[in-house]
């Protein structure tokens, strides 16, 4: 078959971070096939993909568009070529109609005027002919994370791209979602197009793409058509090494209750109702996670959990103590440790030295501090424990922290909020944007916790995380408990159907 | 890693030194324009700033009193900023607490040391205040300190206008003026011919603890992080807004104290034109000093030792106009603040030798 794409011996080095992020990377893909592009992040293939939108100019290499070499300069260009990209966050714009949207700069107009209603039309014959049908007139802001997805899709093709690159596209969609949005790509390559997923999450690759190339730090380890591959030799050309895909095995019995929840509500920053009356119980030795599309409420109940935001009504109970007032150093004292989303602004400061990042949660104690003064050497040995601990790479006590890699951060992130062995653990997206490896060790760390005797609340919109840890799964939807399934009765299908508002048959499934 | 920190270190020094050069050379051109020979200028400005004939006709002391308040304002920053507030009502607090200590110094009596502190004391505590004010703002309401401080100055500065015009007013001389300050109320001196004293000790040891406050305690730790990281801080644990009010307070305190060192060391009184804008001067001490103690007391030493070389050598010996050496200072600070620039410089130049000495690697 004709090949859409081909790129020969690409190599690109960032001087600003003194990264080679691709080295004499050979890629191909074939017209009218899905081809997935895997690898760990930082492995180079969003690096490979905005050169070959026109992002980055590579410093050697060629690039062969349906068998002539081109040189794609802009993204103006790579669109004019017939390359359409979307990225993992979408570009569109909210208080826009799909159609105005998808021919955002590409209006047609007559006399100097828009023609709304041709608008209108023509995205509606061009969905039509995709099999990608969309309401042209509806505001993207009322749409479903699906349907805006399947917007930026139009948007590509309106503009005729024959080569779509997807940036880990499934992030944001439910399991549902997701199969329905692989029905759009194997439609799509029916068609003739050429999809290129990039993505690290396998099980979807072997459900969806045709061929896969997987890199590693910035190299191509194996291209293999799928029928010829399976996971495990994905995830092992992947990180190097084997990776063990795993239910949770090895159940200890849970304890008593550790922490509590009662019908809890708590509003949102717009001072709308985002949490209404949850009520749950995490026990000691159990992991109990919090599933659900993201925007459900997830956040708000966090941080009434840690702390960080006022609970407007019921109760959080700690070892039967009650602190649903408590000021957040007092939760931490009675044993909360949290492990925030986003590690960059809350979980650490990158302004300041290591060892002042590892001491936030407990600097007023002793041996810490002494008469209100720090005590430089006992938090450097805290600090060099947790490097050591946790393997916390290139890290060193007394400097900076913001040169570090995700996986290291979070790391650094683990081992302050495990170190003092915390009773309840709240681990809020724990393993975001995080390569296989890290995510790996974040695992194996909180099941260590669980095993050691801390109960652990883990909110997380990836299933895969949520099923290779937890004893019992609840599904938030709009700010409420839609379901709690244990790890046994759990599958995807269920947690699907819940976590898009449906409901299972109660005598069947309910649980709890 | 050692490499990037040694690249770092380099820049350090690289950057405020071009920027010095940069700065002299402007004002170089100007100096020839206005047909001054520039070596002549400079030397003249540093030999009058900096030089010490005699321990009683010494310039470089009268260099350090006048950077007593420059120091104790440069502090005062040091602390807002490094508490993530924005604060430039130095002006304003420095002149509260002026006011507060002329008042007392002749309105209550007391024995010597005893009134002193008193006078110090009431300062601080004026000066904190009159900071609460816009840090209670933010914190409540959100209001931007940057607004409400230069509000807060202007009040400060027309309130100053009104107590030495009217009720501290003492004899109608030609600027209006409150009556001295007791004798048992005013900062010893150490040598005659200057009135450098105990006031330049006091902010001395004040940027010491000021030091260890910020940097060893665990009430400036939660300051910092409030500042550097509100969210990060909120997660650890800390009480932000409690963190934040505090540096605000110490920050108005300093500036208070500013103020009474003035009156009690300097002046003995306050009068119509008290601050030539040495609050201001404080903000702008506390950013060339990198918001630190140490390149506070250097800067605020260097600053009132061109301010005073201006003066005496280029006014009074070389007859140029004061003014240029206002423009001379101010063209050095503008590069000197504009240090981004310079980094961009030193960058484009490393990335140039890296690119030559990359090429050589490859041939």
């Amino acid at each position: 078959m004709a090949l859409a794409v081909e790129m020969t011996g690409i190599s690109k080095y960032f001087p600003s971070t003194a990264v080679q992020a691709n080295r004499g990377v050979n890629f191909s893909a074939e017209s009218g096939q899905v081809h997935a592009l895997v690898g760990e992040n930082g492995a180079g293939k969003t690096t490979l993909m905005n050169i070959l939108y026109g992002l980055h100019q590579p410093d050697e290499g060629e690039i062969k568009i349906n068998g002539k070499h081109v040189l794609v300069p802009t993204p103006n260009e790579a669109i004019h070529l017939g390359i359409g990209m979307v990225h993992q966050h979408f570009k569109l714009i909210p208080s826009f109609t799909v159609a105005q949207n998808i021919l955002l700069g590409i209006e047609p107009h007559k006399y100097g005027l828009l023609r709304q209603g041709y608008e209108n039309d023509m995205v509606r014959a061009l969905a039509d002919s995709f099999g990608l049908p969309v309401e042209p007139s509806e505001k993207v802001s009322n749409l479903t994370v699906g349907m805006q997805q399947r917007v930026e899709i139009l948007k590509t093709l309106q503009r005729n791209a024959y080569i779509l690159l997807l940036d880990e596209p499934t992030a944001v969609l439910t399991p549902q979602e997701a199969d329905e949005f692989f029905k759009v790509l194997r439609n799509l390559a029916e068609r003739g197009r050429t999809v290129i997923l990039i993505t690290h999450k396998l099980p979807e690759v072997m459900k969806v793409a045709d061929q896969v190339t997987v890199m590693r730090h910035g190299e191509v380890i194996e291209v293999t058509s799928i029928s010829d591959t399976n996971i495990n030799s994905l995830a092992h050309a992947m990180v190097g090494r084997n990776i063990v895909f795993n239910k949770k095995e090895s159940h200890v019995r849970p304890g008593e209750v550790i922490a509590e929840v009662k019908d809890l509500f708590v509003s949102s920053n717009n001072g709308a109702a985002a949490v209404m009356g949850v009520s749950f119980q995490v026990h000691k030795n159990e992991i109990l996670g919090i599933a659900g599309v993201s925007g459900n409420g997830q956040n708000e109940l966090t941080e009434a959990i840690t702390g960080l935001r006022e609970v407007d009504k019921g109760k959080v109970l700690l070892a039967s103590l009650d602190i649903t007032k408590a000021a957040v150093h007092e939760r931490r004292k009675s044993g909360m440790a949290h492990i925030p989303e986003d590690r960059m602004t809350m979980g650490l400061n990158l302004q300041t030295t290591l060892d002042e990042n590892v001491i936030v949660n407990q600097y007023r104690q002793k041996p810490y501090s002494r008469a209100g003064f720090l005590v430089a050497a006992a938090i450097r040995k805290l600090a060099n424990s947790i490097i050591e601990r946790f393997s916390v790479a290139s890290a060193k006590t007394g400097e900076g922290i913001a040169t570090l890699s995700g996986g290291n951060l979070q790391k650094l992130v683990l081992g302050r909020e495990l170190s003092g062995n915390p009773h309840f653990i709240v681990a809020s997206q724990p393993t975001r944007g995080l390569d296989v490896g890290s995510i790996e060790f974040v695992h194996k760390s909180l099941l260590d916790a669980s095993r050691s005797g801390a109960g652990i609340l883990l909110i997380s919109v990836d299933i895969d995380e949520i099923f290779s840890l937890c004893d019992r799964i609840a599904v938030l939807y709009r700010g409420q408990i839609a379901g709690v399934l244990s790890a046994e009765d759990a599958d995807e299908q269920k947690l699907g159907i819940l976590m898009a508002g449906g409901n299972l048959d109660p005598a069947e499934e309910m649980t709890q | 890693m050692s490499k990037s920190s040694f690249s770092k270190k380099i820049n350090v020094l690289l950057v405020p030194v071009l920027a010095t050069i940069s700065g002299l050379i402007l004002s170089s051109v100007i100096l020839l324009l206005t047909n001054h020979s520039p070596i002549q200028a400079f030397s003249a400005l540093v030999n009058s700033g900096f030089s010490c004939s005699k321990l009683t006709n010494c310039n470089f002391f009268q260099t350090l009193q006048l950077a007593t308040p420059l120091i104790l304002n440069g502090l005062s920053a040091t602390v807002a900023f490094r508490s993530g507030m924005f604060s430039i009502g130095q002006e304003g607090q420095f002149l509260m607490g002026a006011i507060v200590a002329a008042w007392l110094g002749y309105a209550i009596h007391l024995p010597p040391v005893i009134h002193q502190i008193v006078l110090i004391a009431a300062a601080v505590l004026a000066g904190g205040m009159y900071a609460w004010i816009p840090g209670i703002l933010k914190v409540k309401l959100n209001i931007n300190e940057v607004i409400t401080t230069v509000m807060m100055n202007n009040i400060a500065i027309l309130f100053m206008s009104y107590v030495v015009n009217f009720p501290m007013n003492v004899d109608k001389g030609s600027t209006a003026r409150s009556s001295p300050i007791d004798i048992s109320a005013t900062l010893p001196t150490f040598f005659q011919g200057s009135k450098w004293g105990v006031g330049f000790v006091i902010a001395i040891a004040a940027s010491i603890i000021v030091y260890f406050y910020i940097w060893r305690s665990t009430r400036g730790y939660e300051q910092r992080m409030s500042g550097q990281s509100p969210l990060f801080a909120r997660f650890g644990g800390i009480k932000t807004t409690r963190a934040v009010l505090r540096g605000m307070i110490i920050s108005g305190g300093l500036a208070g104290m500013a103020g009474a060192i003035e009156v009690m060391g300097v002046h003995h009184r306050i009068m119509q034109g008290f601050s030539t804008g040495l609050g201001f001067d404080g903000v702008m001490v506390a950013l060339l000093g990198q918001t630190h103690p140490v390149g506070v007391v250097i800067v605020g030493i260097l600053f009132a030792g061109v301010r005073l070389g201006a003066q005496i050598g280029l006014q009074t010996f070389m007859q140029i106009p004061r003014e240029l050496g206002g423009v001379i200072i101010a063209l050095i600070i503008l590069f000197v603040s504009a240090d981004t620039f310079f980094k961009d410089v030193v960058q484009t130049t490393q990335k140039w030798l890296n690119k030559i000495f990359s090429r050589f690697r490859k041939a």
